[in-house]
């Protein structure tokens, strides 16, 4: 029997929503066998990372996925055998009352935020009495063996191996966007969200002793940069530079090539959610920028991050890491952070590769939700 | 209808018609400034535990329960006896009384609520402020005055609270029972 599985995407602001739920949802296509919807409310963000979509379809087929157009009002279909709805959104109570009324109710999971903190793990997988007779599950991601564990598709760890020991196929890439990588340049990424410790860090790697290429794609932080710069415009076809920083804005990539730009760089900056899980697969060091929220509940997830991953880092490259993180995601001056994270890279970049190869021996998210199916059944 | 965040310890909801009280509620915010709220759910009729996860702006239908004021008794064999001004005596198990049973004491003299659904004794609730008296605790480390350095010390029933260091043994205690916490210290309530 052939299970049917509806994903439920609201794209709330930028591209974590649809990136993370795009991700799971060829995942599930491709590895399990599943009959899988995924409904997006904003296709043009969809489209931005699978340029081979078309956003003025209502109903496509894009790798294995039946991707809907979730439009209002909604027009009733059949309930899928399992059904997610993705970061809480809300379903449409039409959608609801189809769960209600198959023979056997849908399987409904809410599939939540990713969070490295403690008390993930005393909520992964609890009910949620709905009414009805309907059930909810609460579904987590997260970085422990209690957790529903990371998205990581089947191959994953093998292609990026095979890409970063082929320099032909990183140059290759690289000139595909636009981007030539001089002897001796440090190459960064950087996706994040506007941030006042932008200038200092850029500051920071214009003054320091190892040039630069630093990585940026289109329409992130360009209001900092223009104002970095001084000039009205950034734009694709001019290298921005001081001192030792040249500043290349690159075109916004599918997932797929910008899982070949975390790969190619010495160092990634990432920001929210999807980024910031294939960061961790990319086995380079990366600097995450959270989502931030009120009451700067954020710092206490990141810190809940930083405690788990610098596990086995020494104290003083586990504090230098720290400071930085915070500087950086709390908006502060970052020279003296920068400089000390800069002498700190060597060993901080093996931690990253130890680390991601840790979570490679961990729960697949995607696999989770499936055994977490079966045994519901 | 009420939203999930709004119910506390003590508060009954129904799903699906069965009557559940919270024994436990924990607000946690999760990501993008929304948050969930975990609790320890016991149906009323079955006595069955669960736990449960709610978002903290889910819909819930409050029940509203009879209450009346008693006085604590006796416990008998884990059965706590509370008694109301016209000495109807009521029973309730340590798993009814689980989020109070911290500061029933013997001699208690605090007005309660006990809590009916369909007319049978469920819960009781304490007054939000009681006072206990300290039998042990350590003397003061540092002398500190300010009532912001923080020692343990144990109430007769061997509940543990943690006072202001300059708290002594033998001193009467405010406690605020939503939280278990401190207030001041107190004059005896006899």
């Amino acid at each position: 029997m052939r299970f049917t599985w509806d994903i439920f995407c609201t794209v709330i602001d930028n591209f974590g929503d649809i990136g993370v739920t795009w991700r799971l949802a060829r995942q599930l296509a491709a590895e399990h066998d599943l009959d899988v919807r995924l409904w997006v409310d904003d296709l043009g963000a969809f489209v931005r990372l699978c340029p081979s979509a078309d956003a003025s379809l209502a109903v496509q087929e894009v790798q294995g996925v039946v991707v809907h157009y979730w439009a209002a009002p909604w027009s009733p279909v059949a309930a899928a055998d399992v059904v997610i709805e993705a970061f809480a959104c809300e379903l449409p109570p039409a959608y609801i009352a189809a769960m209600q009324g198959r023979e056997r109710p849908s399987l409904w999971l809410n599939l939540e935020y990713l969070s490295a903190e403690a008390w993930v793990d005393d909520c992964h997988g609890l009910p949620s009495p709905q009414g009805k007779g309907l059930q909810k599950y609460f579904f987590f991601p997260g970085f422990s063996t209690r957790s529903g564990g990371l998205l990581r598709e089947a191959g994953l760890i093998a292609r990026r191996r095979a890409f970063q020991c082929d320099i032909a196929a990183q140059q290759a890439f690289l000139h595909d966007i636009g981007v030539a990588r001089a002897s001796g340049h440090r190459l960064i990424s950087l996706f994040c969200y506007e941030n006042s410790a932008l200038s200092s860090l850029l500051d920071a790697l214009a003054e320091s002793v190892q040039p630069s290429l630093l990585l940026v794609p289109e329409g992130c932080v360009s209001a900092g940069l223009k104002s970095y710069f001084g000039v009205e415009h950034v734009s694709l076809d001019h290298r921005y530079e001081r001192g030792a920083l040249t500043v290349q804005l690159i075109p916004f990539l599918s997932q797929q090539d910008y899982d070949y730009l975390l790969w190619s760089c010495d160092l990634n900056f990432v920001r929210g959610e999807d980024s910031f899980i294939r960061a961790q697969w990319a086995e380079r060091p990366f600097i995450w920028h959270i989502y931030p929220q009120q009451d700067k509940v954020h710092i206490d997830k990141l810190q809940a991050f930083l405690d788990r991953f610098s596990v086995g880092l020494d104290g003083a490259c586990s504090e230098v890491l720290s400071a930085l993180s915070l500087d950086w995601n709390e908006g502060r001056n970052m020279a003296q952070s920068w400089r000390r994270y800069d002498a700190a890279s060597p060993v901080l970049a093996g931690h990253a590769a130890d680390w991601s190869a840790r979570l490679a021996e961990g729960e697949n998210l995607a696999d989770s939700l499936v055994q977490f199916h079966q045994n519901w059944l | 209808m009420k939203t999930a965040q709004e119910m506390k310890p003590n508060s009954v909801m129904l799903i699906d018609g069965q009557p559940w009280m919270v024994q436990k509620a924990e607000f946690t915010k999760s990501g993008r400034n929304s948050a969930i709220v975990k609790m320890k759910l016991k149906n009323l009729l079955s006595g069955s535990t669960t736990e449960t996860v709610f978002k903290s702006e889910d819909k819930v239908e409050p029940v509203i329960l009879e209450r009346v004021a008693v006085t604590y008794s006796y416990v008998a064999d884990s059965v706590y006896v509370f008694m109301d001004d016209e000495f109807n005596q009521y029973e309730l198990s340590e798993d009814d009384i689980e989020s109070v049973l911290p500061y029933i004491v013997d001699g208690m003299t605090d007005i309660c609520e006990a809590v009916f659904f369909e007319g049978k004794v469920i819960s009781v609730d304490l007054p939000t402020t009681i006072v206990r008296q300290i039998v042990y605790t350590e003397g003061s480390a540092r002398g500190d005055t300010s009532g912001k350095v923080m020692k343990p010390a144990k109430l007769s029933n061997g509940t543990e609270v943690k006072v202001a260091d300059f708290c002594e043994i033998d001193d009467w205690i405010e406690i605020d029972t939503r939280n278990g916490e401190y207030k001041s210290r107190a004059k005896a309530p006899f």
